[in-house]
């Protein structure tokens, strides 16, 4: 490897290749993103056909993501946040209206993933991915019918079931169940959630949002209520994992590209929404991560199989996007707390 | 420096020596300083403020978060999360102190190589091994499969994701730190103690609390304290192999840093457990000056 006649060669290649790059020095983006999302292939290709440099950091969670940019200052010029998370950071100034003219492909999008609640005029967010919490059954060990959360939660699971670590997406649940709102929750909605939670945690054997397809691949449960995406992994690997939107309603997440309001790189920011947006692009995400895919045009370009994925694309269902609740977060962490330590 | 050394021992000039003594310790106490002071100063200011609706720290003063933490809620975990870390460094001791013994007392040369076997977990990853337990305890893993291969053909056992799947982590990831301080000790005892006792008519469990007991005491307490410590904050074993069901104090903490946007609470939570340790610390310490005293 250290043949001394090849470095010339070497030396005429790097050179070659840092001079544009050094011409363009301009071109930069500070991407901040969710983990297991954005392809790299899709980032090196923006890259080739732009010049511009992507640095990518990633975030586990939209806590996270916004703690660090409000700290961060103008580190950032495009993140990722989940509906309601955009919505708060709208509320506190922390994003930069769009310019939509350098948006072209804005029309690829489906009109229902635009203009949500959390961004009603969709000044400031366009859809990544979108998604669903829903109710994974392997069929080879359950045999019933598993149509909504209380048909989950039954005695004969106890110690079978894997559900989200996320004392919000819990406390959902049991509204649903309830037919309460899951945005408008106040002491006494939780006050009436409380049972039904408490008797909930004692039959899940696991809680996990990081990977919550692992026990259910290694037959430690044989159901749970997990992300659409797991749940269409799942699905790919073996179709006796079936995903059901339960029938009481679930939780629609949409993640968004935005801009800080504080991004140096705008214009670049700008110029990679609208790569995203592209048909062929958007293509490469769904397949390597199988959320569902808000844009039309990179639809039609999906396979058969990929849109045939029920966890992907379901049938129907009630869905809802959650609303940004502010501090009553807080005490919907002290009850599931209390109730998971009380067993 | 040449010319410190041509001056030779004897003369001692106290203010050089002690301006040498700071520059020698100043690197350590910068460290100590920047990592151990300066965020528990932040943490401690944190601990009294309030937080925003985006979680961030709001600088005005507050009481709340240390009568959150004593909520009974949180107390309870306190204690369960004090159990578990003493149950680990009961086992600890039981499991660590014979090996400490066999390998203080081997030939030299086997001696060094099980100290490297006590040693060699450390070369991969702790996060690593974890997954190599749950590998082992899932349901379809490693350790059903021995079990069904059995004549007698024992059930499945279904650990994973239960307290002795985290009982089993935790004295896994933390045994080292009890067998080398007891090794340690053990490796100083003076056989001719041991052989004194014997002649004096002491039977081989009068020499083991009498003499044997005594002497490594050190051992076992500094022992104690690497296991104990560690393991009542720790938080990923309880997430990956209990399967986060039952929270510990670690797992609470790690939250509110997390998910519950609450760092002020958070804080709160690890000031009180600070507490608690220097607590405990300053008990024993009387405890033992006491027993100095009366002994």
């Amino acid at each position: 490897m250290k043949s001394p006649k090849l470095s010339p060669y070497v030396l005429g290649a790097v050179l070659a290749l840092a001079a544009p790059v050094a011409l363009r020095a301009a071109g930069e983006l500070n991407l901040f993103g969710w983990s297991e999302y954005v392809p790299q292939t899709v980032i090196d290709g923006f890259t080739k056909q732009t010049g511009i440099k992507v640095n990518f950091e990633t975030y586990s969670s939209n806590e996270e993501m916004i703690s660090k940019l409000v700290a961060g200052g103008g580190r950032y010029d495009l993140v990722q946040p989940s509906d309601y998370a955009a919505e708060a950071m709208i509320r506190q100034k922390l994003l930069a209206p769009l310019d939509t003219a350098k948006l072209t492909h804005l029309k690829n999008l489906m009109p229902e993933f635009v203009r949500r609640p959390h961004d009603p005029e969709g000044r400031f967010t366009v859809p990544y991915m979108s998604g669903t919490v829903g109710i994974v059954v392997n069929t080879e060990k359950v045999k019933t019918p598993v149509k909504g959360y209380r048909d989950v939660f039954q005695p004969r699971f106890k110690d079978r079931i894997v559900v989200l670590n996320d004392s919000r997406e819990i406390v959902t649940w049991a509204l649903y169940s309830l037919g309460l709102p899951i945005n408008a929750i106040d002491a006494g909605s939780l006050a009436n959630a409380r049972p039904l939670v408490a008797s909930w945690v004692k039959l899940v054997k696991v809680f996990d949002s990081d990977s919550p397809k692992t026990p259910l691949l290694n037959g430690d449960v044989d159901l749970g209520i997990v992300w659409s995406g797991e749940a269409a992994i799942l699905w790919n690997q073996n179709k006796k994992f079936q995903y059901v939107i339960p029938a009481e309603g679930a939780h629609q997440y949409i993640d968004v590209l935005a801009i800080p309001a504080g991004a140096k790189n705008k214009a670049e920011a700008h110029q990679f929404i609208n790569f995203i947006l592209r048909p062929e692009v958007s293509k490469l995400v769904s397949a390597a991560f199988p959320y569902t895919n808000p844009n039309a045009a990179a639809r039609k370009l999906l396979t058969a199989a990929e849109l045939a994925n029920p966890a992907s694309y379901p049938a129907g269902g009630k869905l809802e996007t959650f609303r940004d609740i502010g501090k009553v977060a807080a005490d919907i962490d002290r009850l599931v707390t209390d109730l998971k330590s009380a067993q | 420096m040449t010319a410190g050394k041509e001056a030779g021992p004897p003369v001692t000039d106290r203010r050089t020596a002690g301006w040498r003594a700071w520059a020698l310790l100043a690197p350590m106490l910068a460290w100590l300083m920047l990592f151990i002071v300066v965020p528990t100063a932040v943490l401690l200011v944190y601990s009294f403020c309030e937080r925003d609706e985006l979680g961030r720290v709001v600088y005005t003063f507050t009481w709340d978060n240390y009568q959150r933490a004593f909520d009974p809620i949180y107390v309870r975990i306190f204690g369960r999360s004090i159990g578990y870390a003493t149950l680990t460094a009961a086992i600890c001791i039981v499991a660590g102190f014979p090996v400490a013994c066999y390998i203080g007392r081997a030939r030299e040369e086997l001696r060094d190589r099980l100290l490297l076997l006590v040693m060699v977990p450390f070369w991969t990853s702790f996060l690593i091994r974890t997954y190599a337990w749950i590998t082992i305890l899932k349901q379809e893993g490693l350790l059903n499969a021995v079990l069904r291969s059995l004549p007698f053909g024992a059930g499945p056992l279904d650990l994973l994701y239960t307290p002795v799947a985290v009982m089993i982590g935790l004295v896994y990831a933390y045994l080292p730190f009890m067998i080398l301080p007891i090794y340690g000790s053990v490796e100083k005892l003076d056989g001719a103690l041991i052989e004194a006792a014997h002649d004096l008519g002491a039977g081989p469990l009068r020499v083991f609390s009498s003499v044997i007991i005594p002497l490594t005491l050190p051992g076992i307490a500094a022992g104690t304290l690497l296991v104990f410590v560690p393991s009542i904050a720790m938080f990923a074993i309880t997430d990956l192999m209990g399967g986060a069901r039952v929270p510990l104090i670690g797992n609470v903490i790690q939250n509110q840093f997390t998910q519950a946007r609450d760092w002020p609470f958070g804080a709160a939570l690890g000031v009180v457990f600070m507490a608690l340790f220097a607590v405990t610390y300053w008990i024993l310490l009387r405890f033992r000056e006491r027993e100095e005293a009366a002994g």
